[in-house]
């Protein structure tokens, strides 16, 4: 059967891709998937060692013993967020100074899984402070505002990046906030704690002094490793989505000249 | 015809773009393009759709990020580096700018429209002068009428004339920046664009326009055209007889910034959508917290409640969205007003878009519905220093104001999910209730610790100054 002129053209595309990076952009996917998989397989190993195997706490220095299990996802989630934040960030500014399409492909990633990791935080977070400290949200807790804020600066860039037609001007202002972000919250929020003082107390101290079985230590370091494999495996993900977005967009730019002949 | 040339003769160069590089996006748009524009130039630049025109005109005005190069503007023998690829900016020399979309808001009449492009460029015309020009263009007998309620036509000879009319009434050389001028143009005001555009190469200000029509770009002495990216230049053939145009009149200073001020306040006055749009969910407020807590007794709860709820109907008016953003989203207005007033435009819209003034008659109507079972002489002590934290409220309406046209400088602004951004005043605000809950309790004291109510009140106002300044100055860096 003879190709159509934009058949002949994608498949030459293909080859060029392949002649390019030496493989298939199926194959980098291929990978990501599987540390992906292999990530939530870890995640969810963590969760189950969490409530079964991990120790229970001393309930004379606890509210809700049996709610503090929560942390071994609340943790790392909070890591993996901080990660995703310092991507964000530091692509916002790569793109700033440099107008680096690899510091704009930073900011993509960095706040789709600032998203993923802070919603985690946020939401986790609440559940266990209204059984522990009687309340579910604390304006004057740093760390609880400072993630709340910049999830919702990161739903902001996820929400606009999907909603706005790609730009420089655009990039200029999306770029413009996930600095804001990143550089206002944390002073703020760091500011009105020390002109506010509601929080309920340090809930867990990780060192030795303070008695912290360090059987929860292990099960809390191997959720540590699930969540990075896991993200790892996302930013690869993501990162080849966002090429197979560009590949498609270049191809359909392609096509419109076609149809302009 | 042709007009007389000036072939050979050395042009003293009014701008100039050098060697810049603008992307759309991942795509490059423009690459290493340099042009000159001349004292007495026409200069047409022609090329497909998407090809870049438009993206060269906003580049010359210096509203466009570059990517590489510089834009240069000379200005009675002063080289102005209006923007540049590592982020510096300035504001240009006096000129005539039509944007493509026209970059007017329909709030303006017609006549008021033609006085702010003069203004702004320092020119300050008379009635007369105005109607004069308006005649020209047959816009005289819709003067007063506004933007919004004219054809497309007319708008269009509207936006054209005030891109013209800063050249034409001023004595200096001045750069004259067209976009698509003839769309939506008759024969008879094409013919009259024409004609203007040789009598303005005549008094030696340069003209660049940005066309598909032949015809136009046959008044021109260069052509540019755009092709993947890359420009290349012909000779044109400067036909047209030059019209006879108004004499010029002495300027001033150019008042970019006041007259943006004064423009958007005239705006509100009328119609005052901005007031309204934040009075009406404030008093709402009001009238629902009175609602419901009317059968409390506050004074036995924490007065961080009272002072919550007394605080909260300001609040909701200063962090409401702007009329003004609309207003600038209007037909690329507020493009037009960041070309002609370069970075400054910003910070200034920041302030005059905000609820500068209803923070404080809304807190103490707040007051005064909410506090009935407090006692009367902390009622007055309260009553005698409210005016405090509503004042600091003012500063965080402007810092709301600042994030909301960060936004807008999204081009679908409208899809963007602003809120999620103005999480960051809930802390300004938490201050606040904090201060008006102190007041309550131990009345004003002066004392300077962190828990004081002054202090308190400096941190919301420094917290608010602080997201006001990274809003203001990131985007614009």
């Amino acid at each position: 059967m003879a190709l159509s002129s934009v058949d002949s053209r994608l498949l030459t595309n293909s080859i060029h891709h392949y002649v390019v990076f030496r493989r298939p952009v199926s194959d980098f996917r291929d990978s990501a998937v599987i540390i992906t998989l292999v990530g939530l397989l870890c995640a969810a190993i963590t969760a189950f060692l969490g409530f079964f195997q991990a120790p229970l706490v001393n309930p004379d220095s606890w509210n809700a013993p049996g709610a503090y299990r929560i942390i071994y996802w609340h943790v790392p989630f909070a890591w993996s967020s901080f990660l995703s934040f310092c991507l964000l960030f530091l692509g916002a500014v790569s793109w700033y100074v440099k107008r680096s399409e690899r510091g704009w492909r930073m900011v993509v990633i960095g706040s789709e899984l600032g998203l993923l990791f802070g919603l985690g935080v946020v939401i986790s977070g609440p559940i266990w402070g209204s059984v522990e400290w009687g309340v579910p949200w604390d304006w004057g807790d740093v760390r609880l505002n400072t993630y709340a804020l910049l999830t919702s600066v990161a739903l902001f860039l996820v929400m606009s990046l999907r909603s706005q037609p790609d730009g420089e001007e655009t990039r200029d202002t999306l770029a413009a906030v996930g600095l804001f972000g990143f550089i206002l919250v944390p002073i703020t929020a760091a500011a009105t704690t020390i002109w506010r003082n509601r929080h309920p107390g340090v809930i867990l101290r990780e060192s030795e002094e303070t008695g912290v079985d360090p059987e929860i230590l292990q099960v809390m370091g191997f959720g540590a490793i699930s969540f990075m494999i896991l993200f790892i495996g996302l930013v690869l993900l993501n990162y080849s989505i966002y090429n197979l977005r560009v590949e498609l967009e270049s191809l359909n730019r392609e096509i419109d000249k076609e149809g302009m002949k | 015809m042709t007009a007389p040339c000036r072939p050979n003769m050395p042009i003293s160069p009014l701008a100039q773009v050098k060697g810049i590089e603008v992307h759309r996006g991942a795509s490059k748009v423009l690459e290493g393009a340099s042009v000159n524009l001349g004292a007495g130039e026409v200069v047409s630049v022609m090329g497909d759709n998407g090809s870049g025109k438009t993206t060269l005109i906003e580049a010359f005005a210096g509203i466009l990020p570059l990517r590489s190069g510089e834009v240069i503007w000379h200005e009675r023998g002063e080289s102005i580096l209006v923007r540049d690829s590592d982020g510096r900016r300035n504001p240009p020399p006096p000129m005539g700018l039509t944007l493509q979309k026209g970059g007017i808001s329909g709030e303006e009449t017609v006549s008021e429209r033609l006085a702010v492009s003069l203004s702004v460029a320092g020119i300050h015309s008379h009635e007369g002068q105005i109607a004069d020009l308006l005649g020209y263009w047959g816009l005289r007998h819709r003067s007063e009428d506004r933007v919004a309620h004219l054809s497309g036509g007319l708008r269009r000879r509207l936006s054209i004339l005030c891109g013209l009319a800063p050249a034409v009434l001023s004595e200096t050389p001045r750069v004259v920046l067209l976009d698509e001028p003839s769309e939506g143009l008759d024969d008879s005001a094409k013919e009259t664009l024409k004609g203007w555009i040789r009598a303005l190469s005549s008094r030696n200000h340069g003209i660049l326009v940005a066309t598909h029509d032949k015809d136009l770009s046959s008044c021109a002495d260069r052509i540019l055209t755009i092709e993947d990216r890359i420009l290349s230049e012909s000779t044109g053939e400067s036909l047209g007889e030059p019209s006879q145009l108004p004499e010029p009149v002495q300027s001033s200073e150019q008042r970019a910034i006041s007259s943006l001020i004064r423009w958007s306040i005239r705006m509100e006055l009328r119609n005052p959508i901005e007031t309204v749009g934040r009075a009406t969910p404030a008093i709402v407020a009001i009238l629902l917290s009175y609602a419901l807590m009317m059968d409390y007794d506050l004074q036995s709860h924490d007065s961080r409640l009272l002072a919550a709820l007394v605080l909260a109907p300001a609040f909701i008016a200063s962090i409401s969205s702007p009329a003004l953003v609309s207003r600038l989203s209007e037909s690329d207005c507020g493009r037009w007003w960041d070309a002609v007033s370069g970075p400054m435009a910003r910070p200034a819209f920041s302030i005059s878009g905000a609820s500068i003034l209803l923070p404080i008659p809304v807190t103490y109507l707040s007051w005064l519905v909410l506090s009935g079972s407090v006692d009367e002489q902390v009622s007055s002590e309260v009553l005698t220093w409210l005016w405090i934290p509503a004042l600091a409220m003012m500063d965080l309406a402007i810092a709301s104001t600042a994030l909301h046209l960060l936004v807008s400088d999204l081009s679908r602004s409208s899809a963007a999910p602003a809120p999620l951004l103005l999480v960051v005043m809930v802390w300004p605000f938490l201050e606040l209730t904090d201060a008006l809950s102190s007041i309550i309790d131990n009345g004003m004291t002066w004392g300077l610790s962190i828990h004081d109510p002054l202090v308190t009140c400096i941190v919301a106002s420094l917290l608010s100054a602080l997201v006001w300044l990274s809003a203001v100055l990131i985007p614009d860096y």
